[in-house]
């Protein structure tokens, strides 16, 4: 759905973009992460055909953004870090423009505005200005700007900044939703616990650079699961081996494993239940949680 | 009905209720008190307050509100969602420009309403109309494109840019009593003017000349507009303009190769110095420039290409063509020559300067030390060396102080190439 490709981009004196290539399928939701500054608004704006790069090319649903930018602002929506509304319009007229401007049929502004306002739980602040909201809802009347012409490719820039927990759940599950319609998300944010809820990519950028692509949500009919032993075995590797339908990942010493076994859960009983027959001493049997802290953690130690 | 969305923003920010049938009232009670004061009639008293109000309403209002109508958007941060819409440049433009002034247009109608029932001069109505209606949609449409040209510097302070245009009213076009003065409109009032061999009734000339300058205005916001939704031009328009002026200006000047070739090279070395003020000047873009030229991307390298630049290339064939000419001659007998190929080179330097302290740390401050700089070199160093009779030294700073096209040419290129070096180390100390 997205391709970008040897992408450079560069302030006075500084490469905010260098050489950046990913793809990123359709249907997804990847989360952009990396530290301050590490060029994630830049590389967002890019793919937005709002700045232009020096050099390499995005690819967007077919459409080449940098030769193109006008065809690829119809199929984005876009929520920028710092984003402005209309404080003299109401929520309703502001949605209302934004429908006409983005050249949705008249007959069909009422239930676009229905439907997002629904969706971002702001059906009853339609009539107030974006002035007498929170930053919150604020934040949502954006986000309620940025999909109500249900674009394919969704990119924005930390769009939980400033919600509160309830919203920001919300948002994780208005993100799931938008997924199951069939768009493709690209989220940029440093705070990854609020990312682990919906995103099955991540994208780690660093200095202007991507440093990893990985899925760490990617459907599969196998399941991590964490070995936690009491009392150490000798030979514990052999012995996991031995077991039918599973497959050691990782046993760095004679007390925990990581296993690879089947999802379902009938067969996950059957395993413990050979173990257990085995006489070791399993204290921990359990789905490996490798969250994207842990997996962010992991690329930027590796990199370091 | 379809209306243009970003109209009916401006008409929904613009034209309330309240606003809709406030602004009624209070004209009603100024014409009232008129009124009485034209001895209980619509009088000449009426006509003129109407006119004068319609005057003030569309140039002082209207200019501000277009001004303020693309200012605001990147002061509130909603620039980016104007340009990720659908709308195209066009839309855009005169959505914001009509949208924008409704309120003071309503308002205006009022007073012209007013006018057309109080004047004891009807016959001069039509043509007042046109002038009226015109001259405010000129400056209302500079407004615009100034207000395009400053948020694009990042300057979002609106008070100085509405003295600018309002200045630029003042002196470029006739007073406000002229035009308020319904005699101004009387056919047979007008002077006969010569374009080329042509003989033009001045009125005529007038209403084209009008035209034609609201023509360029919202060009020049059009095209300032598409560059920001992305849309990648040619710089025809741009060309066109500089066409435009030279065949325009070109045909008030008596008519000769000569003083055509003068009159294109004038304009094209203004435009250069227009060009180079007006345009954004980022490193990065000269930086794609050339790596489009080795690229041998034709297409890229002529949208990428200041305007300034092409200005200044259109300028030398002319200057040339000047230069190879007899009649050379010298100014207000101070041996200040006319040496046009080293005057297109002053134009370069000139250009240079500016451009050199636009890569410095202070670009806001770049016209400013410009206009030092060009005191300074045009001025004062050269006039000092003059009074202690070192005018050798003099053309050093100022060229057109040498006696010789060569010795000009030498020394003009001199400072040329001094300027364009250490432009080059600043530009790329930038990138």
């Amino acid at each position: 759905m997205i391709t970008v490709d040897k992408l450079i981009f560069e302030y006075p004196g500084l490469r905010a973009l260098d050489d950046v290539s990913f793809n990123i399928a359709a249907g997804s939701i990847t989360a952009l992460v990396g530290p301050n500054g590490a060029g994630k608004t830049t590389l967002l704006r890019c793919m937005a055909a709002l700045d232009q790069p020096v050099s390499g090319s995005i690819n967007i649903a077919g459409i080449d953004v940098l030769e193109q930018p006008r065809d690829c602002h119809r199929i984005i929506g876009y929520l920028s870090d710092f984003f402005g509304l209309y404080q003299r319009l109401t929520v309703r007229q502001c949605l209302h423009y934004v429908a006409r401007a983005q050249g949705i049929f008249e007959a069909d502004f009422a239930a676009a505005i229905d439907d997002v306002s629904r969706r971002l739980h702001i059906q009853d602040r339609l009539e107030n200005s974006p002035a007498e909201l929170s930053r919150g809802l604020r934040q949502r009347v954006a986000i309620a700007q940025a999909i109500i012409h249900k674009p394919p490719v969704v990119l924005l820039d930390e769009p939980a900044s400033g919600l509160d927990p309830e919203a920001r759940h919300e948002l994780a599950e208005l993100f799931l939703d938008l997924q199951a319609q069939g768009m493709t998300l690209l989220v940029s944010s440093h705070i990854l616990a609020e990312l682990e809820a919906y995103c099955t990519d991540m994208l780690v950028l660093r200095q202007g650079r991507i440093v990893e692509q990985v899925a760490v949500k990617a459907p599969s009919l196998f399941k991590p699961f964490k070995l936690l032993l009491a009392n150490p075995v000798e030979n514990l590797l052999p012995l996991l081996q031995s077991l039918p339908g599973i497959k050691v990942i990782n046993s760095d010493n004679k007390q925990q494993a990581l296993l690879q076994i089947d999802a379902d859960a009938a067969q996950q009983h059957r395993v413990l239940k050979a173990l257990i027959s085995l006489d070791l001493p399993v204290c921990e049997f359990a789905p490996a949680t490798n969250n994207l802290q842990d997996a962010y953690l992991q690329t930027i130690r590796q990199i370091v | 009905m379809n209306l243009n969305p970003e109209f009916e923003r401006q008409l929904i920010l613009e034209c309330s209720q309240a606003r809709l049938v406030g602004a009624p009232v209070v004209l009603g009670a100024v014409f009232t008190l008129t009124y009485f004061l034209d001895d209980y009639r619509l009088g000449n008293i009426t006509a003129q307050a109407a006119l004068t109000l319609f005057m003030l309403i569309t140039l002082l209002w209207g200019t501000r509100q277009s001004l303020d109508s693309i200012v605001e958007e990147y002061r509130d941060r909603t620039w980016d969602t104007q340009r990720l819409s659908a709308l195209g440049p066009w839309q855009m433009t005169w959505g914001k420009l009509l949208g924008s002034t409704s309120m003071a247009w309503y308002c205006a109608g009022i007073c012209l309403l007013v006018h057309a029932l109080a004047t004891d001069n009807p016959a001069a109505l039509p043509l007042l109309f046109f002038y009226a209606i015109g001259t405010a949609l000129l400056v209302q449409s500079t407004g615009l494109l100034l207000g395009l040209l400053a948020v694009q510097r990042g300057q979002l302070k609106t008070g100085s840019i509405l003295i600018l245009v309002l200045v630029g009213f003042i002196v470029f076009m006739p007073s406000l009593s002229d035009l308020t003065d319904t005699a101004n409109y009387l056919s047979g009032n007008f002077q006969s003017n010569s374009w080329y061999s042509l003989t033009v009734n001045s009125q005529t000339l007038h209403q084209i000349s009008l035209f034609f300058a609201l023509f360029w205005c919202v060009m020049g916001s059009y095209r300032l507009v598409a560059q920001d939704l992305g849309l990648r031009n040619l710089p025809w328009a741009w060309l066109g303009f500089t066409l435009f002026l030279i065949v325009y200006l070109g045909g008030f000047i008596p008519s000769s190769s000569y003083s055509f070739s003068l009159a294109a090279f004038a304009v094209c070395s203004v435009l250069t110095y227009v060009g180079v003020i007006v345009e954004r000047h980022e490193p990065m873009r000269i930086k794609r420039l050339l790596d489009y030229y080795r690229q041998a991307n034709w297409r890229r390298v002529g949208e990428e290409l200041p305007l300034s630049a092409l200005s200044f290339a259109l300028s030398l064939p002319f200057a040339i063509f000047l230069s190879f000419q007899e009649q050379r001659f010298a100014w207000l007998d101070i041996s200040l020559h006319a040496y046009p190929l080293a005057i297109a080179l002053l134009v370069l330097r000139d250009c240079a300067i500016y451009l050199f302290f636009c890569y410095g740390k202070n670009p806001q401050r770049a016209f400013s030390l410009s206009l030092l700089s060009a005191a300074l070199l045009y001025g004062i160093l050269p006039g000092l060396f003059a009074a202690i009779g070192m005018t050798g030294v003099s053309a050093l700073f100022f060229p057109l102080w040498a006696d010789t096209a060569f010795s000009a040419l030498a020394c003009a290129a001199l400072q040329c190439a001094l300027i364009l070096s250490l432009l080059l180390q600043r530009w790329r100390q930038n990138i």
